[in-house]
């Protein structure tokens, strides 16, 4: 038995010592993997199911319903092969980047925001609101469009950063864990905007909940055809990605705000205000999730309705998938926009059920962030050469 | 060891893949004389209602006439529009079903962007040339089963897996999100019941959604709890919940869209009727006119209880039982319907 930790322990060393080009390599031994026990997964299920036409008949098992091939080859042209599917990888791509981040910022402070969902939703709907208004104000050209989308961003950065404040204050002046607040704040912004929508400002001659379309003067210029897709959004979204990489690492707000937020005491100690940083980093947490609502409304659905996708819970995933790195939330945003658009492709084409689709996803996203989610862990428990604990299981 | 069992498995998986032989799949599309793309709403295959019968319809039409049929499921409504491009833009497919309300603004401006493609649309009206709009009188088949449960709370009945608390006049309402369609089903259940009798108390509530089971079980757990012996769903999969709820509280419950006491079969104990709505249907009926090469575009089918567009079924394991005084009145009700004697509100503020 006492054999067992020290491998472990050992394997955690080695795991935690990895260099970059080897947790790459890692990485990629990991997908490949995920994609092979995801084709026998398919070709399995593809047995126990009845369909009209099997593309392979097994003497004694019977018709196998499923080709692996065919799905993995559907998943990846679908996200990259055809303009509308390069378009919806990409838009999938540009809002997780947002979302991502939003989470990524909380993390490097020491908090955990699960409102990023809340922040979207509230940010989305602010934007719808003050676009329509503002769209018939202004002149429907190109100068229009100048003034309303960033008054627009600005408009769901504004909603969402409030929203994230709150639980920011709750958590700095009052104790309440945001785990917990942001929790329930998911809960309450998605009442109230349905509430408000559904009976005063949307549009109450639908059945369904939903605002007005937004006009065109508020609509991101597309960039690829049979897409909505807008370059602009996804560069505004790069950029974000780095300014936010340099604030924490180059300059002193960002510091203060990772020592506020993991060391509140000793930050206090040396003259930081730590409790009016937590406000911050919340408020730029939720500023953040507000402006992937302010794109969502302007560049993919031109509306505000309910059901608007999970992409304040994926952001979850896409940093944690990045170690909570701001740069290393682009390729994991990647990764995850092309799985949903290939996904969508799969629908649209192949007979094969959403529930196999969505696992094939999940074991994806698995296997690629279980090395990096022990790194964390091996980290954090003090294993490897250089056994810090105190950073917060973070990734520089 | 572990060499030698990597062997044997890449030996079977060679002969194996020797011995299976390729079928040839799906390349038939081209032969087809109409394909269909079929975008369901964000209930999903399954749900043993609403978008299962859209499906049942489908493949009616698959076995009837020469068509081949693709279907995309959206995760969300945001989905919808993108689905609905895709097949429009499909110069293979000659039909593109949009099953159910949410798809109603993207489908305008795609209509008028495709406007080479041709559309239907159930649950709502698409005011376009190419476009054929189904909608349903759901008002009326809810005021037949919201007349039948008025009847059976008033009643001492026992039947199957359930029976009917003598002490209280409830019947309760399960709606999945709340909007005017939903509040149609609604306002004609409780007219159904308060013509019964008023005094009968008509609880409702919304699970604010039509996946979550869980939820549909919590509020009519609430409502058998309270008294009520009869609760009626229109909530999609939401209402597998208010099934499971009826079973454990032994009291009934009356499925929609579909005859639920099929569909759902292992409930079928205590779905005393279903109101149906023939989505599958108006499905069938839409590729038929492409089939036949009559669709016209622009027309708007309203489908009530006259057209069969909506029924209140009673439930395969009630069929000979009910009393006979309650079948009577439910023919009665259902014939004053047609003939415009009783007038059923579609909103609750017409109550």
């Amino acid at each position: 038995m006492s054999r067992l930790p020290t491998s472990i322990g050992a394997a955690l060393d080695r795991l935690v010592d990895a260099s970059p080009v080897e947790r790459i390599v890692i990485s990629i031994a990991s997908l490949l993997f995920a994609v092979a026990v995801g084709a026998v997964l398919v070709l399995v299920s593809g047995f126990v199911t009845e369909c009209d036409d099997p593309f392979v008949l097994l003497p004694g098992v019977g018709y196998g319903c499923y080709n692996p091939l065919e799905v993995y080859w559907t998943m990846l042209e679908g996200a990259f092969g055809s303009s509308s599917g390069l378009g919806r990888t990409l838009q999938e791509t540009t809002l997780l980047l947002f979302t991502g981040l939003s989470v990524a910022v909380a993390f490097r402070a020491g908090l955990f925001n699960i409102g990023t969902q809340g922040q979207m939703v509230l940010g989305a709907l602010a934007t719808a609101l003050v676009v329509l208004e503002l769209g018939q104000l202004v002149p429907q050209n190109v100068v229009g469009m100048v003034i309303v989308i960033p008054v627009g961003i600005a408009a769901g950065a504004l909603a969402g950063g409030i929203w994230g404040m709150i639980p920011g204050l709750m958590k700095a002046y009052a104790d309440a864990h945001e785990v917990i607040t942001t929790i329930m704040l998911n809960f309450i912004a998605t009442g109230v905007a349905l509430y408000l929508v559904q009976n005063h400002v949307g549009d109450l001659t639908s059945d369904s909940v939903l605002t007005e379309t937004i006009p065109s003067v508020a609509r991101f210029p597309t960039s690829i055809s049979d897409s909505r897709f807008s370059m602009y959004a996804l560069i505004g979204a790069l950029l974000v990605a780095v300014g936010i990489s340099l604030l924490y690492t180059r300059t002193i707000l960002g510091y203060e705000l990772r020592t506020s937020g993991i060391q509140e005491t000793a930050a206090e100690y040396s003259g930081v205000n730590a409790k009016r940083n937590i406000v911050t980093s919340m408020t730029l947490s939720g500023a953040l999730g507000g402006v992937a609502g302010a794109i969502y409304v302007m560049m993919v659905q031109y509306r505000w309705q309910s059901g608007i996708p999970a992409l304040g819970f994926d952001g979850i995933a896409v940093s944690i998938l990045a170690g909570n790195n701001p740069i290393g939330v682009i390729p994991a945003s990647l990764l995850f926009g092309g799985l949903k658009s290939g996904s969508v492709a799969i629908d649209l084409s192949l007979g094969v059920p959403n529930e196999l689709v969505d696992v094939l996803r999940g074991l994806i996203i698995l296997f690629i962030a279980m090395p990096e989610f022990f790194r964390m862990l091996g980290k954090w428990s003090g294993f490897g050469s250089d056994p810090v604990g105190a950073s917060g299981g973070e990734e520089a | 060891m572990e060499r030698r069992t990597f062997l044997t498995s890449v030996g079977v998986g060679a002969t194996a893949g020797m011995a299976g032989c390729l079928v040839d799949n799906g390349d038939g599309d081209d032969e087809a004389d109409v394909t269909v793309g079929i975008v369901y709403s964000t209930g999903g295959l399954g749900d043993e209602s609403f978008n299962d019968m859209a499906y049942s319809g489908i493949e009616d039409a698959e076995s009837d006439f020469d068509i081949d049929y693709q279907d995309a499921e959206p995760d969300t409504v945001a989905d919808m529009n993108d689905m609905q491009r895709q097949f429009a833009g499909d110069e293979d497919i000659d039909l593109v079903c949009c099953i159910g309300f949410d798809h109603e603004t993207d489908l305008i401006e795609n209509a008028d962007e495709f406007d080479d493609q041709r559309f239907v649309i159930i649950d709502a009206v698409v005011d376009a040339d190419n476009v054929d709009s189904y909608v349903f009188r759901e008002h009326e088949g809810s005021f037949q089963v919201g007349h039948l449960a008025g009847l059976l709370t008033e009643t001492e009945y026992a039947h199957a897996g359930g029976e009917t608390n003598p002490d209280d006049s409830i019947v309760g309402f399960v709606g999945g999100e709340e909007t005017s369609l939903i509040e149609r089903f609604e306002a004609g259940y409780i007219a159904g019941a308060e013509y019964v009798d008023d005094s009968i108390e008509t609880p409702s509530a919304y699970a604010g959604s039509w996946d979550d089971p869980s939820t549909g079980q919590e509020i009519a757990n609430g409502m058998y709890e309270d008294g009520a012996d009869v609760v009626y769903h229109s909530a999609g999969g939401t209402g597998g919940g208010v099934f499971e709820s009826a079973q454990s509280y032994e009291r009934f419950a009356i499925g929609v869209d579909d005859d639920q006491s099929l569909s759902a079969e292992e409930s079928s104990d205590v779905i005393v009727a279903s109101m149906i709505k023939r989505v599958d249907n108006a499905v069938y009926d839409s590729i038929e006119s492409v089939v036949e090469d009559e669709f016209e575009g622009g027309d708007t089918n309203d489908l009530g209880l006259e057209e069969d567009g909506v029924d209140a079924v009673i439930g395969q394991d009630f069929e000979d039982d009910l009393p006979d005084d309650i079948v009577n009145a439910l023919e009665d009700s259902r014939q004053q319907i047609i003939d415009g004697d009783i007038d059923v509100p579609d909103n609750l503020d017409d109550l």
